[in-house]
């Protein structure tokens, strides 16, 4: 198996290095080239053949999301590679706009040691990493939805899948749930992985049309 | 003289004019006055008091140049200290800006390097060590953390990065995460631009809107919605709260009141026990 090509933007050079150690530390991923801004990442896109670009959204010149619609735009060389964002902000809204703009999800820097490699792992196959933050506004619009007798996507959970997707609608983090469920964060993440997958938001695609249809991001 | 010897003059004046004629002219008022004599009379009492209020009249005419003067500079004193505190206003966001934007990008990233070192390490050290190490990850971790909320308060990046509908859902996802209140927003397409010292003005209204539903309203619903007024666009929050008194100018409420003057705006807010409305009509750039 030959590992996957990685593009990593960030105008800082340390965190640049600290993402690198970590993601060449797995042996299907390796990081084939840097950018210091949105416009260099966008040029280096051009010029180099990579499967996944990781980009940082506060970056001067051209910011991450900037970088992600040119990126998005299928280019003559066929598909774009796929794009994650990096960014400090928690906030439902940078995930939504980042789907938008057609990466396959968000990773928060205060939890980037544990996510990145799942994300990017997720991202390769196509599927929509969820940022915990974005999690809490999905599932209230779903449980809204159902209230008001709307149709949603038929769903069978089971009954502690219920009982994590009503804490996660209260706004509680992976940590909060763990505590109130006695179970560890590692389930709870399996509990909200199961979830999205029943409601039927596990790929990019299906997750961008679920938020477009529920209004949490314009068409 | 003064006004009050020149009243006494006048007064006195119209009167002895007055006595004089009844005592000097052709004049007589019988035991039981007959018509011609109350018609008489009466004409005098008209003559005296139009005499004595045309007379009055010049006279305090510097005492209402002097009230003028005053209501003008009452204005222009509230006008100013409106200004002022507009001033200090988009000079306490600017620095709140400068805060935010070094925690981000100097704190924030310099700790997110701790993190991905830490977290790289973990795999070198000795077993033993590793417990001790994973601590300080989460240490750094919560440090990133507090960084992150400090900076999300201190300025809305949403609203600079994402425009002011994706701020606006922001405040109202946060607001239906800590609030048993459902909130629904309506934001119509295609509204005119604002410049961004207005967004802001918007966005802080309508988060100061929120924050006094969530607080004070016990609200079951809110909409906020934002929609286009001619040339102008408004913002709406409204609320089914029980209300409060609006006249009691509480510091939310002037604060709001101080923003909409910096955007040169217009905020209306009513309230019932039915429920709170604030309303801003801001105009586009």
């Amino acid at each position: 198996m030959t590992a996957a090509r990685i593009l990593l933007a960030d105008d800082h050079a340390l965190v640049r290095r600290g993402v690198r150690l970590i993601l060449d530390q797995e042996p299907d991923l390796t990081v084939v080239a840097e950018a210091g801004d949105g416009a260099e990442a966008v040029e280096r896109v051009r010029d180099t053949d990579v499967d996944l670009v990781i980009l940082d959204i506060a970056m001067p010149r051209m910011t991450g999301l900037q970088a992600a619609r040119e990126i998005g735009r299928r280019s003559s060389r066929g598909e774009p590679p796929r794009m994650l964002m990096l960014s400090m902000h928690d906030n439902e809204q940078y995930f939504f706009e980042s789907l938008k703009l057609g990466a396959c999800g968000y990773v928060l820097k205060s939890v980037a040691d544990e996510d990145l490699v799942g994300a990017c792992r997720a991202a390769l196959r196509g599927e929509a990493f969820v940022y915990p933050g974005a999690m809490g506004a999905l599932v209230r619009d779903y449980l809204d939805r159902m209230r008001r007798g709307e149709r949603v996507p038929e769903t069978v959970l089971t009954e502690r899948e219920d009982e994590v997707l009503k804490l996660i609608a209260e706004g509680s983090s992976s940590k909060e749930i763990a505590r109130a469920l006695t179970i560890s964060i590692k389930t709870v993440e399996r509990h909200r992985a199961n979830i999205l997958a029943k409601l039927g938001m596990r790929d990019r695609t299906q997750l961008t049309r679920y938020a477009i249809r529920a209004g949490l991001i314009e068409p | 003289m003064r006004l009050y010897w020149k009243v006494v003059l006048i007064n006195g004046a119209v009167l002895a004019v007055a006595t004089l004629l009844l005592v000097l002219g052709p004049f007589s008022v019988s035991r039981h006055p007959v018509v011609s004599e109350a018609v008489v009379l009466g004409v005098g009492l008209l003559v005296m008091l139009v005499t004595n209020s045309l007379l009055l009249r010049s006279s305090f005419k510097p005492i209402e140049k002097v009230v003028a003067e005053y209501d003008a500079m009452f204005e222009r004193l509230e006008d100013e200290r409106a200004a002022s505190s507009a001033r200090a206003l988009a000079a306490q966001e600017a620095e709140r800006h400068r805060i935010a934007r070094e925690l981000h990008d100097d704190v924030g990233q310099q700790l997110t390097v701790v993190l991905l070192g830490l977290k790289q390490l973990e795999q070198r050290v000795p077993p033993e060590l590793a417990d001790e190490l994973a601590a300080l990850r989460e240490s750094t971790r919560d440090g990133l953390d507090d960084v992150r909320r400090v900076v999300r308060r201190l300025r809305p990046g949403v609203l600079e990065d994402l425009g002011l509908p994706n701020a606006l859902a922001s405040l109202a996802n946060d607001f239906a995460e800590h609030s048993s209140a459902s909130v629904r927003r309506v934001v119509t397409p295609g509204l005119p631009p604002l410049s961004p010292e207005a967004e802001l003005v918007v966005y802080r209204v309508a988060q100061e809107a929120l924050t006094n539903a969530a607080r004070h309203a016990h609200a079951d619903g809110v909409e906020l919605s934002l929609t286009r007024v001619g040339d102008r666009v408004a913002l709406v929050v409204a609320d089914d709260g029980r209300g409060f008194d609006t006249r009691t100018d509480g510091d939310g409420l002037r604060g709001m009141r101080e923003r909409a003057r910096l955007a040169h705006g217009e905020l209306a807010v009513t309230s019932s026990p039915a429920g709170t409305t604030v309303r801003l009509e801001v105009p586009s750039s």
